[in-house]
């Protein structure tokens, strides 16, 4: 089977080792003993498998080489936001000398330049270390290029640049498989649908953020999309969508649950923040159900968290005041030793449905 | 079929000529033809922004509108704010029928013994509507005539309980609000208000004296119970216009603009141009 991702091409190789591993193991026990043709036949392929996606991928082939690229991850992703600030940055110390034409002609160079640079890149890039800075270069370059061309000619601040924005970042992404990116997509596609849907009310836009219940669509909207988009070649993406349409769905239910004033509901304000607290709970549940269940860990630990949140900002409501504070925190303690033990019996019926379920 | 990096690449430099297209398109049909309005601006109306630390390596200019309203019932508790235009406020004019017109649900009591209704104002968020800019116009002079009105009325006072130090401050507090009204404020005012440009341009046909522009509007209670609705300008969407490259030596150099002693103190003239779309431009610029 080839690999057409790095990722995917980096999960094989991880498999084969653990494969390799565990066949040792199995010898040794005498559990299993493959015949020497067998054996020749498994090392082979294995082995031209790995120098394939060595080649063409740039995987890590061993626990050190790992240990090195995540060393390199955390530079490339400080450095493509750093090359980005520098670009921005760059341009604002010196746009003023050049007249509006020469201003316009830098922007759209830039924002071209980078984006074919970042193409030529990839195809000499078999880590995908330097596409990463290249293509966070592009997408800097192109958010400035509308940016300044707004400032340059007074054109009125418009929600709409954000889906040019959103679509480039995206199309970077998916071209480049850069994760970085892709939270910078979703992030201006949740700005621009909950602006639109601040909008439909009649406000306006850059108020959008007054009214929390003007992110729940763009959460819906990023919960269902990697249900319908096949994922499989892009490792992690998924998870980003289904991280990021929870913070877009809790973080506005938390905040209505501590402030009802700033809901579009017409009630009373502490019937509001009641509701939004019983959502609250009932949602981050539901979804540390569905995570268990679809075996999303992304899922579980964002519901898990946002429960935690959910539940000490009522004990600090109730408690805080009344009780002291060597008993506030026993509380909490106590509560926190209930969890685990409500998780250990979950995992345990995890584990008892998974045995029953297998031949 | 296959989705390939010729695709990719493909796509993407349409997105960025797309992108960059309907920018510049926009920006050449608001400039192109007559203006819809050109005003006459000073440095009393237009300002160099303060060059925070953030912002001064910007080596870009561009001047803020300073621009303000005429609150008539309220002049006298204004009077020491009138140093700070530009920072929104609730003219007479902007009523509850007015407010109406511009789309708000003023159908609640506003009482603040109906808390339900009080609440459904103050949860109406600012909306874009357009608005109507005036310079140097009646009500620049309405607002001219008040401020001597002031300084008659506290000297007034002051004749007659002469040793009253209170009031000799405010006699001289009226007496700088007047020199400032007569020599530094802005006379740019945001007079009207509405949603159709047809029709405020055919209510202020005087393109050289009134601009239509982008502006947010919101709806305030007040009174002795909140019984009372009326609206409050809360911003211009444009409220900075970029100096272009060739009329930037007007505006005096780097150095000046980030001293914060000589910031804004070099008179000057300029004619800001309101385009098809409403978004304005500097066309003429000189010293004075």
């Amino acid at each position: 089977m080839s690999a057409s991702s790095r990722s995917e091409a980096q999960q094989r190789a991880d498999d084969i080792r653990t494969f390799q591993a565990e066949l040792d193991r199995l010898e040794r026990e005498g559990v299993l003993t493959l015949g020497a043709d067998q054996r020749r036949a498994v090392a082979d392929h294995q082995r031209d498998l790995l120098a394939t996606y060595a080649r063409a991928f740039d995987i890590d082939r061993d626990a050190q080489s790992r240990q090195l690229s995540i060393g390199m991850r955390a530079a490339s992703f400080l450095g493509a936001l750093a090359l980005a600030a520098s670009v921005f940055f760059l341009f604002y110390q010196f746009w003023g000398l050049f007249p509006e034409t020469a201003q316009v002609g830098i922007l759209l160079v830039a924002a071209f330049g980078t984006f074919a640079a970042t193409f030529v890149i990839q195809a000499r890039d078999a880590t995908g270390y330097f596409t990463k800075l290249a293509a966070m270069v592009a997408f800097a370059c192109f958010v400035l290029n509308i940016a300044m061309l707004g400032q340059i000619f007074n054109i009125t601040p418009s929600d709409k640049a954000l889906l040019p924005w959103a679509a480039f970042a995206l199309l970077l992404a998916y071209a480049c498989d850069l994760r970085l990116l892709l939270a910078a997509g979703i992030l201006c596609l949740i700005t621009f649908i909950s602006a639109r849907t601040g909008t439909w009310s009649g406000m306006y836009w850059l108020h959008f953020g007054e009214r929390p219940e003007n992110f729940f669509p763009a959460a819906i909207a990023l919960l269902f999309l990697p249900q319908l988009l096949d994922h499989r070649r892009f490792q992690g993406f998924a998870a980003i969508y289904r991280v990021f349409g929870l913070l877009s769905l809790f973080l506005p239910m938390l905040v209505l649950a501590n402030w009802g004033q700033i809901s579009y509901l017409d009630f009373n304000r502490t019937l509001i923040q009641g509701f939004y607290q019983v959502l609250g709970f009932v949602g981050t549940a539901a979804v540390i159900w569905l995570g268990t269940k679809r075996h999303w860990p992304e899922v579980v630990n964002t519901g898990l968290t946002f429960f935690v949140i959910f539940l000490y900002t009522k004990f600090y409501d109730w408690w805080w005041d009344i009780m002291p504070k060597y008993l506030f925190f026993f509380v909490i303690g106590l509560s926190a030793v209930l969890l685990l033990v409500v998780f250990k019996r979950l995992r345990a019926s995890g584990t008892r449905a998974a045995g029953e379920s297998s031949p | 079929m296959k989705w390939s990096r010729t695709h990719t690449l493909i796509a993407g430099l349409g997105l960025l000529a797309l992108t960059n297209a309907v920018a510049l398109v926009g920006a050449a049909y608001n400039r192109s033809g007559e203006p819809e309005a050109k005003l006459r601006l000073t440095q009393r109306e237009l300002q160099t922004p303060y060059r925070w630390y953030g912002n001064r390596e910007n080596s870009g200019l561009a001047l803020s509108l300073i621009w303000r309203v005429l609150n008539e019932p309220s002049t006298e508790t204004e009077i020491y704010n009138w140093r700070y235009a530009g920072t929104g406020g609730t003219p007479a004019w902007l009523d509850k029928a007015k407010m109406e017109a511009l789309g708000f649900d003023t159908s609640a009591p506003a009482a603040s013994s109906d808390l339900q209704g009080s609440i459904r104002y103050e949860k109406q968020l600012p909306r874009e509507v357009l608005l109507v800019l005036e310079v140097d116009g009646p009500t620049y002079q309405r607002s001219l005539e008040l401020a001597k009105q002031y300084v008659a009325r506290a000297e007034a006072k002051l004749a007659s309980s002469p040793g009253d130090k209170n009031l000799g401050t405010r006699v001289n507090n009226a007496r700088e609000a007047l020199e400032w009204e007569t020599d530094r404020n802005s006379r740019l005012f945001v007079v009207d208000a509405g949603l159709e440009p047809v029709a405020l341009r055919a209510k202020y046909p005087d393109a050289t004296r009134y601009a239509i522009v982008r502006g947010q509007v919101r709806p305030e209670i007040f009174g002795r119970n909140s019984e009372k609705v009326r609206g409050f300008v809360s911003g211009l969407s444009i409220e900075s216009i970029n100096v272009p490259f060739a009329l930037r030596d007007v505006f005096g150099s780097a150095a000046q603009l980030n001293d914060i002693d000589q910031r804004n103190k070099a008179p000057f003239e300029t004619t800001v141009a309101f385009g098809k779309q409403l978004e304005p431009w500097i066309t003429t610029a000189a010293k004075k």
